[in-house]
């Protein structure tokens, strides 16, 4: 494998507009969730700062910056320092191997009299096209429990390690019933690489020979994708599943002791971790940046429209997770621990079963 | 040139953290140090080109088997283990046999160069690998997992023992 200097320069152009989509993640999401859940309870929400109050998040994040950093005495130092991180590392890199909009071959062009992209360069919108692409993001999400469980730990506090505890039985639980619902979409496939994932999805379901359906993977496995969807609710510490946090039962669970920055890493890879299995989920059962109906030229208009459509299916994703958490109240613990085990285990086989099924019948 | 760079300094991570484990006397911080060292051993199977075992690695040791260790230490809240009264001749004895194991070992992989990469192109994506082990391997593959049931249900009994009949179900 070569690469030259514009093969270099391409990938910090990709790397830069991925990380600064991650990072502007958090502060809208926040405004979503605060304006949302207002709009839910019938309140007004944030609206003093700026339009709308969309200025509120970077007051937020000005307040975090200001606010003293405290260690407890009887913490353990260097986890604790390290925690925050370890929980924002799993976050940040997922994202890598998600493709987010239609390859296109840039033309040749000059620029202050240098020819660039000699003969015509592809352009494919993924930072890492690697060939076990869904199973590096399967393994760095499981590290992500790492952040959270240490945090409990180190903070030598009974609350925050209640915490931790819930939080690394949780994911160990939900974990398998995630992996399982998307090896249906594997099956269908025949590859880990996502960017087949989604060129998978690109034609069309005919049915009763009138309608045209797109071909993405939530209409013959619905099953699983509402199996993935309830998995990342859990796997993301998201209501109705937030036990590691829990301010009705834990004071505020694993970040008990946190203040300041360290507390807003937190904060931070909460949301980027639910935007990476929102763009997980967008890539394996909803066609990924597919748009239905519609045949993307391979040019740079058909690049945008595509990444267009990819944010828009991301965005709606994210928002069915602030409108559930909003909606629906948290569970009781063994009652989670009992469906994770005793309901969507089982499902998560079944729908294996079925896919399978499919495939040798050849309906899909 | 680039690889070799690659390679020492995860080498150098993963024999430091490894060190780490058993030098370590806190419990929470050696089963981290083990999660780094098998991060560190994923990288070395990328650079033999073998991204699915690298990917199995983390997910299967750090991912799935060092969370359920490290959830473990944290509930029963294991703190500094206090030192036990040991004789001289139980420690010499125990430097003795350890030194002695490993140069057994290090002897042998010398002598017999156990080390050595197979001949012909490394092929080890997942459909190869469930070829061979749904083909080749299927008895021994079968016998493993009717030996892991075995350990599920034994570990199921055990843990069923002295309890009260009818007793709520965990």
């Amino acid at each position: 494998m070569s690469f030259d200097a514009t093969d270099i320069t391409l990938s910090i152009l990709k790397i830069a507009i991925v990380l600064g989509g991650m990072l502007s993640v958090t502060p809208l999401m926040v405004w979503v969730e605060r304006r949302g859940s207002a709009l839910i309870q019938d309140r007004v929400g944030p609206n003093r700062v700026g339009p709308f109050g969309l200025l509120q998040s970077l007051a937020d994040a000005g307040k975090f910056i200001l606010k003293e950093d405290i260690i407890p005495a009887k913490a353990h130092k260097v986890l604790y320092t390290l925690a925050p991180m370890f929980g924002l590392i799993p976050a940040l890199t997922t994202i890598a191997v998600i493709p987010w909009g239609r390859s296109f071959v840039l033309p040749e062009t000059t620029v202050f009299g240098r020819r660039l992209f000699e003969g015509g360069r592809l352009f494919e919108p993924i930072i890492a096209d690697v060939s076990v692409g869904i199973l590096l993001i399967f393994a760095l999400a499981s590290l992500s429990v790492y952040g959270l469980a240490t945090a409990g730990w180190a903070s030598n506090n009974k609350f925050a390690l209640f915490g931790g505890i819930r939080a690394s039985a949780q994911m160990i639980s939900y974990e398998l019933s995630l992996t399982l619902s998307a090896i249906g979409v594997l099956m269908v496939s025949g590859s880990l690489r996502l960017v087949d994932v989604v060129h998978r999805q690109a034609g069309y379901f005919v049915l009763f020979d009138a309608i045209k359906l797109p071909a993405w993977n939530i209409f013959p496995m619905f099953l699983g994708f509402i199996i993935f969807l309830t998995a990342a609710f859990a796997e993301t510490n998201r209501l109705p599943f937030d036990f590691a946090e829990a301010e009705a039962e834990l004071v505020a669970g694993y970040h008990t002791e946190y203040s300041s920055m360290k507390f807003a890493m937190f904060f931070m890879s909460e949301y980027m971790a639910m935007a990476t299995i929102s763009s997980l989920m967008v890539t394996l059962f909803l066609g990924g940046w597919d748009i239905p109906w519609y045949n993307e030229p391979p040019t740079l208009l058909g690049f945008l429209f595509s990444a267009g459509a990819f944010v828009a299916k991301v965005s709606i994703i994210l928002f069915i997770f602030v409108w559930v958490r909003w909606t629906i109240p948290r569970m009781k613990y063994d009652l989670l621990m009992r469906i994770g085990w005793k309901v969507f285990l089982p499902l998560a086989i079944f729908n294996i079963m079925l896919v399978a099924f499919f495939i040798a019948k050849r309906w899909i | 040139m680039f690889d070799l760079i690659v390679f020492f300094f995860f080498a150098a991570i993963a024999v430091i953290f490894a060190l780490m484990v058993i030098l370590h006397r806190n419990p929470v911080v050696g089963a981290l140090a083990l999660v780094a060292s098998f991060f560190a051993l994923a990288v070395m199977y990328v650079l033999l080109d073998a991204p699915f075992m690298a990917a199995l690695q983390v997910i299967v040791y750090a991912g799935a088997i060092m969370v359920l260790f490290v959830f473990v230490i944290m509930l029963l809240n294991l703190q500094h283990q206090k030192e036990e009264r040991t004789r001289p001749i139980q420690q010499f004895l125990g430097f003795v046999s350890s030194a002695a194991f490993a140069i057994a070992l290090v002897y042998y992989i010398i002598k017999f160069s156990v080390v050595r990469a197979a001949s012909g192109p490394f092929v080890s994506d997942a459909r190869a690998i469930g070829h061979s082990l749904f083909e080749s391997y299927i008895l021994p593959f079968e016998m493993v997992s009717i030996l892991l049931l075995a350990a599920i249900v034994g570990a199921l009994i055990l843990s069923q023992r002295g309890q009260s009949k009818g007793a709520e179900q965990p």
